[in-house]
């Protein structure tokens, strides 16, 4: 340090630096003197400006430092740290000259609560979504059986994309595929996902939509913890098939969507029925159409079966009332026959035109009649008086 | 999107009439000719859906304009 105090022993009035000279030499000396370090302490004071630049303080019982951390640096995390949170930073000790203020700027921040800034800004959306009723297990809509189109939305060279493709094209070669192309991470990625799902309503005749991308580290599937991309997936007029890549976490896309799958190869065999399946259920509903219809023959050749014998007791029924009747018709009739009383000797005597001569002035002398006897006819003549 | 096809027919709709006439023939109340009509109808379904089911075409892909999303 003695070459420092020489150093100023002996300026001179004259010699007086100017404040920008000291704030720089300043600011080398802290540069050079203090390397990058991580500092833990508790953020006091915090301020974001317009800029989207964060302003605030570490301290601990004893000391504060100011700290700055640009909005390039802050834009990675999720939430901005609360005033009293305990936590790590990372960053540059240097002198701020403009306001001759020692500070640090920081590159990286971290909470030491448990799972920090990351699990403090999911919790918040949670409860957000939650009390808006986006998280009853209620408000799921059923995926339908047999999909037409399925939109997909994911980034449209991630292997996520090729992976639903083949399952699609395998289980189900009926659907189409609409791609939504979509940045699924890092910046204006949150965005870009809520337009796409908001694009959802344009596609007509959309039945399902699956939403995803491969597996990533935590801040690369941040995109689908964000709150505003779980209220677009709430708001989507499909249903949405969520399948952000990660087995064990679960993401606040997941929570809201209407089905979760872990991978987007999954996400497909969700959204589509398996062929082979329906080609056995078709082979199922034939045999049982063929069955239905010989069986329908079969009742319909009974019914006639039993019609035509029916039929034959009816008219055997009325055949033998007809006999019957013949019967005792011909009785009466041979009871009344005249012949009968013929063959007791009795005659009936008729004109040329068949009338029966009942008195004698029917019969003038000399008329040529005929008389009826029992076994047939005579012709007869009346005498000449 | 306007240029977006309208969607193909909905196989759900076809497989439930499928199951209607295989049910109604099952059922027994018709007639026999209504019941050969709808035998007919109901084979003539089950061919084209399994058509449309073996067909090997690969799966139509439509990728809609970035504009379209109005995202990027």
């Amino acid at each position: 340090m003695g070459q420092g105090l020489d150093l100023f022993a002996a300026a001179s009035a004259e010699g007086a630096w100017s404040v920008a000279e000291v704030t720089r030499r300043a600011r080398a000396v802290v540069e050079a003197g203090l390397p990058l370090l991580w500092v833990r302490g508790e953020v006091s004071g915090f301020k974001r400006w317009q800029s989207g630049h964060w302003y605030f303080a570490l301290r601990d019982r004893t000391a504060q430092l100011r700290c700055v951390m640009f909005a390039r640096e802050n834009r990675r995390l999720p939430e901005s740290p609360a005033d009293g949170t305990q936590v790590f930073v990372f960053g540059r000790p240097t002198m701020w000259e403009e306001k001759g203020e020692f500070r640090l700027t920081v590159l990286e921040l971290l909470s030491t609560e448990a799972g920090g800034l990351w699990q403090v800004a999911l919790e918040k959306a949670k409860a957000a979504l939650l009390r808006d009723g986006l998280l009853d297990p209620a408000r799921k809509r059923p995926v339908p059986l047999y999909p037409r189109r399925i939109a997909v939305i994911t980034s449209p060279d991630a292997a996520a994309l090729g992976d639903i493709e083949a399952v699609v094209t395998r289980r189900w070669p009926l659907a189409e595929l609409v791609l939504i192309p979509t940045r699924v991470q890092g910046d204006g990625a949150e965005a870009a996902v809520c337009a796409a799902l908001a694009s959802l309503g344009r596609v007509p005749g959309l039945d399902v939509a699956i939403v995803g991308r491969g597996g990533g580290s935590k801040e690369d599937l941040w995109t689908f913890n964000s709150e505003r991309v779980a209220r677009a997936v709430a708001a989507a007029p499909v249903p949405i098939i969520s399948a952000v890549g990660h087995e064990a976490d679960v993401t606040l896309c997941d929570l809201v969507a209407d089905l979760r799958a872990p991978t987007p190869s999954a996400a497909a065999a969700a959204a589509t029925p398996d062929r082979v399946e329906v080609l056995e259920h078709l082979a199922h509903l034939g045999a049982r159409l063929s069955r239905g219809l010989a069986s329908r023959a079969d009742l319909v050749r009974e019914r006639l079966d039993r019609s035509l014998d029916d039929l034959e007791a009816a008219m055997a029924l009325r055949l033998e009332r007809y006999r019957h009747r013949l019967a005792a018709a011909s009785g009466q009739l041979d009871a009344l026959s005249p012949l009968k009383i013929l063959e007791r000797g009795y005659a009936v005597a008729r004109d040329g035109e068949g009338r029966v001569l009942r008195r004698v002035a029917q019969f003038p002398a000399g008329l040529r009649f005929r008389l009826r006897v029992s076994d047939g006819e005579v012709p007869a003549r009346v005498a000449d008086a | 999107m306007a240029d977006t096809p309208p969607p193909p027919p909905s196989f759900a709709k076809q497989l439930e009439r499928l199951e209607e006439i295989v049910r109604r023939l099952e059922s027994q109340e018709l007639d026999l000719d209504d019941s050969l009509k709808l035998f007919e109808e109901g084979v003539e379904r089950l061919r084209v859906m399994r058509e449309r089911l073996t067909a090997t075409e690969a799966t139509v892909k439509r990728v809609l304009r970035r504009e379209d999303t109005g995202g990027e």
